[in-house]
């Protein structure tokens, strides 16, 4: 037990940098698996709907618009979605996955109805050798 | 003269609901009441609705703090049910995050005990620090507080070698800050003044009250989950159980400071010896008709998840029993004669979720102030009547 | 014109104006380098490197909606504020700031000063325990009482080592006990321990770390201010912040020498002594944890009090074998 055991502690850092960053004015960067917010490449979409079915926040909604067309509309609720990224695992397109997730974080916004995002799209048609659509898909590690 | 103050719902102190009424003697605190109940979620029924692999997302989301824990038991429980096992690989990396999500829970602890007996410079500095494991774990799992690192049958994402590297440099790092820091904690006066000998709970009493996790740890309980019931890779690990014998918020600082230690050890045991391999098995969708419940050592002590399946692919109960339940009957023991200064670092010192415990409604009836315990069938059994003739809707639709 | 230069001296320079300036300046220094030292930026955008924050703060309680307890002394709750304010900046005119005379006097200057001011620094104390009384607030209440308990802790002890310099330089005038000191440069270090001494009596007495016990948020949420909201809390913010300007004043024209020098320069030692003071108490802020109230009473008792008392034993041993 001694006086003052944080004194050269406090005083080092007196003229040192701060630890922390301007937030709002200056951004520090994502790692580059950052889980953001979930986008659907709709040239890839096999409109399987297993990202629907797994999505455990009910955020993915896959429609038909026209069955004669084989058009559908997906729509991605980011005020729902709590971005897990199953859709992601769960997607069985190959080896390009149709859904994806970006960097971004930054969502705050005043009407949760300008989250929303939409695609229409023509279902794309499965290739030769589909997945099933696995929970877990997991890479071969080396 | 005796009077009562409120600590919560809403106080500084607490960050989250829940209710101390204090009667207090002048600064002596002579008696406590617990009230709960502010944030029930009703987590339990959702997961009824929710295939397992949704309920990993939803386990997850109980605690912000400790969420892999909560998952990880879950899919503990799930994969006994889908009689599968993870893959060697898979499995270390989970226990990886677990160990990761230990140093940031602890860290973050200290940093509150700090903030709760006004030293805010103590909690500044291990804050910081945090953000080092934090960071470790944003690039491992891609998020900072949801690891959703957990799927049945293994773990999502893998560990390369530049990973590897980071985790084993950030762990060094983390190593030599805690260990000059706590040398600064352990001998700063007027800190270990505010923890030494506040918030007494003997080891009888620690027994007879069921506290779990570092609080039973710092009156001379060896209990612990991973060495008691060693699950998944926690036999192959070498590390020690953390005891204290001075009963006191001193004794829990320390135990959880030497937990820190070991959970570097552990860390980098795990890196070292990562086999290769799979990360991940694939999994069926149904669970046979069965029960089991799965424990897991949480940061704040036993975390106890029940699961009940039916054949289908929603579990068909799901009971958790977050640690700090079990601590609220010694939090109050501990509170019991203790100073009106003392009642944030007490409270604190069991690192309460409160909305971890929330799984209890009361039912009282408004009127006649009179409250009744209904049993989980009858409870049922009430929803369905209330429920039968409403349309069937989709959980998430706002009601506009 | 001497009613216009009151007048002045009052309101502009060295009065409320300026007092209003410098405390929120001192409140910017005091947060700045207590946000460095524990390694974070501290207020960086109201005005060039933050300057403006305490000042934007105190606009913004200002406009923010005031209530009053429907149980409290509402006359009582009302007017602790506003008299809180005007007894520290009338302390503040007692500061040996500026020479009016060649004797290096304040704005009011004579024999006796120093206790005045130490009394004045006293009933903000008061101030607080009505405050906290007058809310019926069981936060408050426990504040108040707290605040009360306090000052039979530190009191003593900042009184005597206070008067040992002026003991040693047998005045009760602080512009002339600068003035002694000044001559007799060396005659500062055997008030050394006083010096410390009141540092963390001055500490004690402005609330702060390991002594804000009367506000611990963590414990008894606001303490004295849970009630107070809007501009009454702005008062009161801005009557701690001039406190602090005030005792810092007293402890460096006591303790360092005064502020010599005329309009210009002597401003000038006013803010460089200030602040080197204010930097102490901030690093004690930074320092140390907040200890239980019967530690305050404790530590002042066993160690404060015994020091100052050994303090006033140099002083009369020099004074009576040196000079």
């Amino acid at each position: 037990m001694r006086l003052a055991v944080f004194l050269p502690e406090l005083v080092r850092h007196l003229f040192k940098k701060p630890a922390t960053v301007d937030y709002p004015f200056k951004k520090l960067e994502v790692p580059k698996d950052f889980r953001g917010t979930p986008f659907l490449h709709p040239d890839i979409c096999i409109a399987c709907r297993a990202c629907e079915r797994d999505c455990p926040a009910e955020a993915i909604e896959i429609t038909a618009v026209s069955d004669v067309e084989k058009k559908f509309k997906m729509i991605i609720h980011n005020d729902r979605c709590v971005h897990c990224a199953q859709c992601v695992d769960s997607c069985p397109t190959n080896p390009v996955k149709a859904m994806e997730m970006d960097h971004l974080f930054e969502l705050a916004c005043f009407d949760r109805h300008d989250l929303k995002m939409e695609w229409i799209f023509v279902r794309a048609l499965p290739k030769k050798e589909p997945k099933p659509a696995a929970p877990a898909a997991g890479p071969a590690p080396s | 003269m005796k009077f009562n103050i409120p600590i919560g719902p809403q106080h500084p102190a607490l960050k989250e609901p829940i209710s101390l009424r204090m009667t207090v003697e002048g600064e002596v605190i002579r008696d406590v009441d617990i009230r709960l109940g502010y944030n029930h979620r009703g987590l339990e029924k959702l997961a009824e609705e929710r295939s397992f692999i949704q309920c990993i997302y939803l386990t997850e989301r109980i605690c912000g703090i400790c969420s892999h824990s909560h998952a990880t038991c879950f899919v503990q429980g799930v994969e006994k049910l889908m009689e599968i096992e993870p893959p060697k690989r898979g499995a270390y990396i989970r226990y990886l995050v677990a160990e990761l999500e230990r140093i940031h829970s602890h860290l973050l602890w200290l940093g509150v005990a700090g903030h709760e007996a006004g030293f805010d410079s103590f909690f500044m500095y291990t804050w910081r620090d945090r953000e080092v494991v934090m960071d470790l774990l944003e690039m491992i799992s891609g998020n900072r507080v949801h690891y959703a690192m957990n799927t049945i049958g293994g773990v999502r994402r893998d560990l390369d070698e530049a990973m590897v590297k980071k985790i084993l440099d950030g762990i060094q790092v983390l190593r030599t800050r805690s260990e000059f820091y706590f040398k600064i904690g352990a001998n700063e006066p007027t800190f270990v003044g505010r923890l030494a000998g506040v918030g007494y709970l003997s080891k009888q009493q620690a027994i007879d009250l069921c506290a779990v996790g570092p609080t039973a740890r710092a009156s001379g309980i060896t209990a612990d989950v991973r060495k008691d019931d060693p699950h998944a890779v926690y036999d192959e690990v070498p590390f020690d159980v953390c005891t204290a014998d001075s009963c006191d918020v001193l004794g829990r600082t320390v135990v959880r400071i030497k937990e820190l230690m070991e959970s570097y050890k552990i860390c980098e045991f795990l890196l070292k010896n990562l086999p290769a391999g799979q990360i991940a098995v694939k999994a069926p969708k149904r669970a046979k008709p069965n029960e089991v419940v799965s424990r897991y050592e949480a940061p704040r002590g036993e975390n106890i998840h029940y699961i009940k399946s039916n054949g289908t692919e929603k579990p068909e109960r799901l009971k958790v029993r977050a640690p700090t339940l079990a601590n609220y009957p010694a939090a109050v023991e501990m509170l019991k004669n203790g100073f009106i200064a003392d009642i944030p670092l007490i409270f604190a010192a069991i690192d309460p979720c409160i909305c971890c415990a929330e799984r209890t409604v009361e039912l009282v009836n408004a009127r006649t102030g009179e409250d009744r315990v209904l049993r989980f069938s009858q409870l049922r059994a009430l929803a369905a009547k209330r429920s039968k003739n409403l349309p069937v809707q989709r959980n998430a639709v706002w009601p506009f | 014109m001497a009613v216009l230069k009151t007048i002045l001296y009052l309101i502009v320079y060295p009065g409320l104006l300026f007092l209003f300036v410098y405390s929120t300046f001192c409140e910017w220094f005091d947060r700045k380098v207590y946000a460095r030292l524990q390694n974070r930026m501290g207020p960086t955008h109201t005005g060039r490197w933050g300057l403006l924050q305490p000042v934007a703060d105190f606009f913004k309680l200002m406009s923010k909606e005031d209530i009053v307890p429907d149980k409290a002394d509402k006359t009582l709750f009302t007017l602790l504020p506003i008299v809180g304010l005007a007894i520290v900046v009338t302390a503040g005119l007692l500061l040996p700031l500026w020479s009016v005379s060649d004797a290096g006097a304040g704005m009011v200057s004579f024999q006796g000063d120093i206790i005045v001011l130490l009394y004045l620094l006293s009933l903000p104390t008061l101030i607080f325990f009505l405050a906290g009384w007058s809310s019926t607030n069981p936060f408050s209440e426990i504040g108040g009482t707290r605040v009360l308990t306090m000052l039979f802790g530190y009191e003593v002890p900042l009184f005597m080592a206070v008067l040992s310099p002026a003991i040693l330089a047998d005045s009760w005038r602080m512009a002339e006990i600068a003035q002694f000191y000044r001559d007799k440069p060396l005659l500062i270090l055997p008030n050394l321990l006083g010096f410390v001494i009141a540092l963390i009596c001055v500490q004690a007495k402005l609330e702060r770390t390991p002594f804000d016990i009367p506000h611990a948020e963590t414990e008894i949420v606001g303490g004295t201010f849970t009630e107070y909201s809007g501009k009454k809390l702005a008062f009161f913010r801005l009557m701690t912040d001039i406190e602090l300007v005030v005792a810092s004043g007293l402890v460096a024209a006591v303790f360092l020498g005064g502020f010599p020098g005329g309009i210009g320069l002597g401003l000038l030692n006013f803010i460089l002594k200030t602040l080197f003071v204010i930097f102490f108490l901030t690093l004690i802020r930074a320092m140390t944890s907040r200890i239980r109230v019967d530690q305050v009473v404790s530590f002042s008792w066993k160690y404060l009090a015994p020091l100052a008392v050994l303090q006033l034993l140099i002083v009369i041993l020099i004074k009576g074998l040196i000079l």
